[in-house]
């Protein structure tokens, strides 16, 4: 269950904002694309997060108070999915967040001194964002290209065939 | 036997993944694409399903389980929704076989999903694709698109009504949760909840997404599907091996082709597709093209970790369904191999299958719960050089009680864990004993 006793992504600011963040918009385009497509409207709950997170860059309590109001369900319900799943952060992050595969193709071809070099170069662990606010760091689990090991999202791009050498030129590259 | 001409990786160029492109829907109908969906829209749909039974196709998810006998499951249409879950949430270590035909070429996936739905009366279709899949979900999407555009799904399918309504696919995003692969779990995300695995039965056949009737298949089983329907059973069985000698006749024997993944120290990772029944050895020869450099064979993950670990004298092992007997394992499961060189630690590999468990059990039951994280602590600390001998015996215990007691865990992951660790354990007590030889002094007493 270390998606309770571990999460690096709790929450720890449940500060509001006068702006929704589900606009009458944002609502309709939902309503139009997401919801048709389930017999219940909770259904549509992991896509609707993920749109509002695409968009916020992580999940807001506030938000998620929106969705509940909008699919119909509690706000407890939407946090119990929500904290569920490793892609959703419920703090701020950095402007890129790097997913490191650390399972077994990737650790024999290399990805614990690959961690170690990324962890060095940017001064953060598994689950920290560097101070600046560019970098978010999470060690995970087989991320399916393993031909490539080792190997690492950030952001949406896959990077393959990494090795302490080449990352910095990756890392640095970033705008 | 080599494969002369690949069923899956018809379109898509073997090897040299440099020059792979996409697919998309003109080139794939160019290539002969839905001619297997036209074939079945003029069958009657209990055909389809006896050619499926005839074909002895088995799942490629990992379970092996015959697809026309799961497509032969459901109640008769109630009038009410009848759902298709295709499984591309492929997040088991080491297994990357499924984004190769999301990524290249969708349409015989989607091809599949609808001979699929025409056969067992399935209204609406969604593809559970894991969220870490981003490039290949936009891939996918697109795919989707030309699918409605061209009348496969919506009010111009060429399918007409089935179950008396419009047939729909979409692509459902996942969100990063390895368990979502087990089905039923995969079926409590699509609803908006966690994905906790459910007690079963009731089957999903008959109580599956939102409580209806839901088929659920991986997506190479399904990618399959139009080349056994255009070309029938009997030739799809001209691929693959045979049922052995004195199995009885109810178990399925390995027919068709397979996609196969490489991945570890070899010079060629990647995936392939060959005969169901080649060898661990010819797979890391030929396709892998051999160790690299001073690389030398140890052991093998053949099929996801959760399937156990082929030993170093396991080299030859036919990679087919009865691997499991044969070799000391679970099962083939995903087919995709890891390869473990000379140099790598064993009780590393523990550690790291350990770690994952623990890291993605659903925390439902308490074997599991408990068993995984337990395992990983005892394995880390014996990597580390601190474990004692009863600490190996402790670890030995759990890794062979877990998920071995039928009912006492929900779902599949915890035999996972258990095939995973035991194996290792078994296949290289040697390496674990080492770690462990020297005695220590521990606080006051020598232990
Ligand atoms: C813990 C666990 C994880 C699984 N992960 C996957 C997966 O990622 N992809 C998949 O196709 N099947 C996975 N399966 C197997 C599915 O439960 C199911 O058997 C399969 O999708 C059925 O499709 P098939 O019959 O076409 O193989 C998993 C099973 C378990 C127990
Ligand atoms: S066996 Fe493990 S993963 Fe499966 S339901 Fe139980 S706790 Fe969850
Ligand atoms: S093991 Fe790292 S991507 Fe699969």
């Amino acid at each position: 269950m270390a998606w309770i006793t571990q999460k690096s992504s709790a929450p720890n600011d449940l500060g509001r904002r006068a702006v929704p963040y589900l606009a009458p918009a944002t609502k309709d385009r939902f309503e139009r694309d997401f919801i048709p497509r389930y017999p219940t409207r909770r259904g549509a709950l992991i896509q609707v997060l993920h749109a509002i997170q695409d968009e916020v860059g992580w999940l807001p309590m506030q938000a998620m108070e929106e969705v509940a109001q909008f699919i119909g369900i509690t706000p407890s319900q939407v946090v119990d999915t929500a904290t569920f799943y490793e892609e959703f952060f419920f703090k701020p992050r950095g402007k890129y967040t790097l997913w490191v595969c650390q399972s077994v193709s990737c650790e024999i071809m290399g990805s614990t001194a690959l961690q170690g070099k990324i962890s060095e170069k940017l001064g953060i662990h598994h689950g920290e964002t560097t101070p600046d606010g560019k970098f978010t760091l999470m060690h995970v689990e087989c991320i399916g290209a393993c031909g490539g090991a080792p190997c690492a999202l950030c952001n949406h791009k896959l990077h393959e065939n990494l090795s302490s050498d080449n990352v910095d030129a990756i890392l640095d590259s970033l705008p | 036997m080599a494969l002369d001409t690949p069923i899956l990786m018809k379109r898509i160029p073997q090897g040299n993944v440099a020059n792979r492109q996409t697919v998309w829907y003109d080139g794939y109908v160019a290539t002969g694409g839905y001619a297997a969906l036209d074939k079945a829209i003029a069958m009657e749909p209990s055909k389809i399903i006896d050619e499926m039974k005839a074909s002895e196709l088995r799942g490629r998810g990992g379970a092996g389980f015959p697809a026309g006998m799961k497509w032969s499951f459901l109640p008769p249409p109630d009038g009410g929704h009848r759902f298709l879950a295709v499984n591309a949430d492929e997040s088991e270590p080491a297994t990357f076989k499924d984004q190769l035909l999301i990524n290249t070429d969708p349409h015989m996936m989607i091809e599949g999903i609808a001979i699929c739905m025409k056969a067992c009366h399935l209204d609406t279709a969604y593809v559970y694709i894991r969220g870490e899949y981003h490039h290949h979900r936009v891939t996918l999407e697109k795919a989707v698109q030309e699918a409605w555009d061209n009348g496969i799904f919506g009010e111009k399918s060429r399918m007409g009504q089935i179950n008396g309504r419009t047939p729909r696919l979409f692509v459902q995003r996942g969100a990063g949760a390895y368990i979502c692969g087990e089905e039923t779990a995969l079926l409590e995300s699509l609803e908006g909840k966690r994905g906790w695995p459910r007690n079963k039965p009731p089957f999903p056949a008959v109580s599956g997404a939102f409580a209806r009737p839901t088929v659920i298949n991986n997506v190479e089983t399904l990618a399959t599907v139009p080349a056994i329907i255009e070309n029938g059973a009997a030739w799809f069985k001209t691929h693959g091996v045979a049922r052995p000698e004195g199995v009885p006749p109810q178990v399925p024997a390995s027919y068709g082709t397979k996609l196969y993944g490489i991945s570890g120290p070899v010079n060629n990772p990647g995936v392939f597709e060959d005969h169901l029944g080649i060898k661990l050895s010819a797979l890391i020869g030929q396709h892998g093209k051999g160790m690299r450099a001073g690389k030398q064979f140890k052991a093998a993950f053949h099929g996801g970790i959760s399937m156990g670990v082929l030993g170093t004298d396991q080299y030859d092992a036919v990679l087919d369904f009865d691997i499991g007997k044969r070799c000391g394992v679970l099962g083939l499961g995903t087919a995709c191999v890891t390869v473990i060189p000379q140099d790598v630690s064993m009780v590393a590999m523990a550690r790291n299958c350990a770690r994952f468990y623990s890291h993605e059990s659903c925390g439902q039951c308490t074997p599991c719960r408990e068993g995984s994280n337990w395992a990983y602590k005892l394995l880390s600390r014996i990597e580390a050089g601190e474990g004692t001998t009863a600490d190996l015996d402790l670890l030995s215990e759990l890794a062979g009680s877990m998920g071995s007691m039928p009912g006492s865990t929900i779902c599949g992951l915890a035999d996972g864990t258990s095939w995973a660790i035991r194996t290792i354990l078994q296949k290289f007590w040697n390496e674990f004993e080492d770690k462990v030889a020297k005695p220590r002094f521990v606080g006051l007493a020598l232990r």
